[in-house]
């Protein structure tokens, strides 16, 4: 049977960011992908060479907005072990919630980007409709709907009043009740179920050889979870990774689901346990010598690279983030699978091109 | 300093990606720095149970390094991107973007360098 090649992307209904796959078919069904990235690469590693160590936190943030707290965390963090700084225990906790918020942000805004995928319009609608509220309390505790820039070497830049804390919790806990009656949709769902289910397998074994991470890789059962290392204050906090088993469509999107709750339950956990006390402390002298700072994005697990030579600038700042690890699993999952299924295979990988190409 | 960091040759590098390989070990990502000297620091990062293991190769900026795509299939991105943003020589890329996955004809070199750039080899600027 002849081949055909199909172009998707870089512009599509279903992406929200350009990136560009060159399928290539027999008849209906994938044979080969071929990825191309570039589209909207902005260099910010090599800006970073030109700003102090302080002010690169400001655009770390803007990799990506989705996950920009989780970015300046995971710099952060990198600058305070290089610089032997202790941040106080309120930071730490503080850190944590904005996290999760954030986590509770994201996948709202990928399950809400799934149901639009798959023509599940009302779906999408209150999804988002819930993703409203995790913005308005990022918005009332730090001034800014996405890009909230509370984290700063050292420490966070803002505080929580016990007014705010409470309602942060009680937010938290709408959203949970809300999306436990969208769940039964997303479960049971005949339309979605037959989207979903079996489409796009990626067994344990080859989720781990290419590299997985975050609900790609616990979807394919692979328990692993970076905050489970206990970083910022997550050691202090009672959770296991979310694991599904299936490896499918379906098992990514209930994993992500489920760290919905697990996110407000921790938010419960870190309100619960804040202590009292400084929310920063003074940084003295120029980072010097290498290190690497990971963290749990919602995507996986993020790395930052980071190299200081004693001065105010860095001598260099890479970031691996979770989607250019994913990218490799999705080139495996799409030969074999029905051109049909390309633009919910591609979403479940909850693409960040911003972030992949930095 | 980071932990479990090992010099190798670049020789050595397919010996250890293989090894990691067989030892259960998943490949995280690679970094380059270029130390200013007219060499690189290639960083290769493997993790086992989230600890890291990482491999530092110093290569001449005109020496060739194998790729590890054939090891790792995963390597193929960053190995592309290197290339193209550092000017480093890979070889043996599984997918090999030719140095345009990210940069157009007209684009810099390898825009990541430490290096001097000379107004006229720039393509497309007078």
């Amino acid at each position: 049977m002849g081949k055909t090649v199909i172009p998707f992307g870089p512009q599509h209904p279903v992406l929200p960011e350009p990136v560009h796959l060159k399928l290539v078919m027999e008849d209906e069904v994938i044979v080969e992908a071929i990825p191309a990235i570039g589209y909207v690469h902005r260099g910010l590693e090599k800006l970073t060479e030109t700003k102090e160590f302080t002010q690169n936190v400001y655009i770390v943030e803007r990799i990506c907005g989705i996950c920009s707290v989780m970015h300046a965390q995971a710099y952060c963090q990198g600058i305070e072990n290089l610089m032997n700084i202790q941040v106080p225990d309120r930071a730490r906790y503080l850190r944590v919630i904005w996290a999760e918020l954030h986590r509770i942000h994201s996948h709202l805004l990928w399950l809400g980007l799934l149901a639009d995928a798959f023509g599940f319009e009302s779906l999408f609608m209150q999804i988002w409709r819930n993703r409203e509220k995790v913005m308005d309390i990022m918005e009332e505790t730090a001034g800014g709907r996405v890009i909230i820039s509370v984290n700063t070497v050292g420490g966070t830049r803002r505080d929580m009043t016990p007014e705010a804390l409470r309602k942060v919790i009680a937010v938290s806990e709408e959203i949970k009740e809300d999306m436990m009656k969208l769940e039964k949709v997303f479960m049971a769902d005949y339309t979605v179920k037959h989207r979903l289910v079996g489409v796009g397998v990626l067994d344990k074994n080859t989720a781990y050889e290419f590299g997985a991470v975050g609900p790609m890789a616990r979807g394919s059962g692979i328990s692993q979870d970076f905050r489970t290392t206990g970083y910022a204050a997550y050691g202090e906090l009672d959770f296991e990774p979310v694991i599904e088993k299936d490896g499918d469509c379906y098992a990514r999107t209930l994993v992500r689901l489920r760290e919905i709750y697990q996110s407000v339950d921790l938010i419960n956990q870190a309100i619960g346990k804040i202590p009292e006390g400084e929310i920063s402390v003074p940084v003295k002298g120029f980072p010097n010598g290498e290190v690497i700072s990971r963290v749990e994005q919602p995507r996986g697990e993020v790395l930052y690279y980071l190299k200081g030579n004693g001065t105010k600038n860095l001598d260099r700042l890479r970031v691996r983030t979770p989607t250019f690890a994913n990218i490799p699993t999705l080139l495996k999952m799409l030969p074999g699978s029905q051109l049909a299924d390309v633009p919910v295979l591609i979403l479940t990988i909850d693409p960040c091109i911003s972030c992949t190409e930095r | 300093m980071i932990e479990n960091a090992f010099d190798i040759s670049k020789e050595l590098l397919q010996i250890e990606a293989q090894d990691s390989k067989i030892k259960g070990y998943r490949f995280v990502t690679a970094t380059c720095v270029d130390l200013g000297n007219g060499t690189f620091d290639v960083l290769y990062h493997f993790d086992k149970n989230l600890e890291l293991k990482n491999y530092r190769v110093n290569v001449k900026k005109e020496e060739e390094l194998t790729s590890i795509s054939n090891i790792y299939f995963s390597a193929i991105l960053v190995e592309n991107e290197m290339k193209e943003l550092f000017g480093l020589n890979i070889t043996n890329i599984a997918i090999d973007y030719g140095g345009h996955m990210l940069l157009s004809d007209d684009d810099l070199n390898s825009p990541m360098a430490k290096q001097q750039i000379v107004i006229e080899e720039r393509k497309g600027d007078k």
